[in-house]
């Protein structure tokens, strides 16, 4: 084993735990859409997604069309055009069959792993990639076959779903190397929280290209 | 089935919408302000997905003094150690004895 594939394993471990609480979540979505167990896990492959998961099982479960239910999960997910276009770089010296199989497992926290993480070669990249993103998944696909019997029965009032956003803002701050991108996260932030009330989370898309939006002015001004 | 039918459209364009650039753009090369540009992605969504992770599903902002003093010393541990783990560890204490 590399030291790069223990090192994606060993940075996986902790971060997964904000991801329990949403493993339980998604299984009592499940439980209550009405959809059979095993279809609605199967998603957990398929998609391998948690916000989208969650999103289209609970529309399913409200009786919505299967175009309107995939869309909005796809809106909900599509800031992984972002992350698609960010590590393309990461991906170009790489051998083929990666950036297929590399993809599948682009997820928000291996993303965040690679804003955080960028002193790898090529080769260190795909194993901390590979590494990190596969024990995610195997976690994600325990933990929501799981939460499908446990979830139901957690304390809401524990709140461990806080953990999630904590998490992030954490890996954001870590991430932060000049101010520039300081202000383009505050900046984010508050876009969000203003156009909290649009359907389907897309607020978050748009806060997020006002985001870049703005770092992009900024990279201009520089020169 | 039409669980199914609407679980495999989403897994097609999720996987889609991960694979696209990376597959498009595997032998392009990268302007550098482009890679100046897209430095400002990860603060961007990032941002944004703490804030979208606090909104409840009516579309309310879920955000008293508990979440603030969780995400604000969530930041300033980050900041001062450099490690997000530690960061959420104290993060959910202090959450947890606002509440």
């Amino acid at each position: 084993m590399s030291p790069d594939t223990r090192q994606g394993i060993v940075d996986a471990l902790p971060m997964f735990i904000p991801a329990i609480p949403f493993a339980l979540v998604f299984g009592i979505v499940v439980g209550e859409s009405g959809v059979p167990a095993l279809i609605g896990w199967s998603s957990s492959p398929i998609v391998f997604g948690g916000a989208a998961q969650i999103t289209l099982l609970t529309l399913l479960g409200e009786g919505a069309s299967v175009a309107a239910a995939a869309t909005a999960a796809l809106i909900v997910g599509a800031r992984h055009l972002l992350y698609s276009v960010t590590v393309a770089p990461r991906f170009q010296n790489q051998p083929r069959w990666f950036r297929w199989v590399g993809p599948y497992v682009l997820i928000d926290q291996v993303f965040a792993l690679t804003a955080v993480d960028r002193n790898h070669s090529d080769e260190g990249f795909r194993h901390y990639f590979l590494a990190s993103g596969f024990t995610f998944w195997t976690l994600w696909m325990s933990f929501t076959g799981l939460g499908l019997f446990v979830g139901p029965i957690i304390p809401s009032e524990w709140q461990l779903s806080f953990a999630a956003p904590v998490l992030f803002m954490g890996l954001l701050t870590v991430s932060i190397d000049r101010w520039q991108k300081a202000l383009v996260a505050v900046v984010s932030m508050i876009a969000t929280a203003a156009l909290a009330d649009l359907p389907n989370r897309s607020g978050l898309l748009i806060a997020a290209l006002i985001g870049v939006a703005l770092g992009l002015l900024m990279e201009r001004w520089r020169r | 089935m039409t669980a199914l039918l609407a679980i495999v459209l989403t897994g097609l364009g999720t996987y889609g919408m991960r694979a696209v650039f990376i597959v498009a753009l595997s032998r392009k090369p990268f302007h550098p302000m482009a890679l100046r540009a897209l430095e400002y992605v990860a603060p961007a969504v990032m941002g944004a997905l703490v804030v979208s992770m606090l909104i409840t599903p009516a579309g309310e902002m879920a955000l008293g003094v508990p979440e603030l003093g969780g995400l604000a010393s969530a930041a300033l541990v980050a900041a001062r150690t450099r490690n997000h783990i530690a960061a959420l560890s104290v993060a959910m204490v202090v959450f947890w004895l606002l509440r």
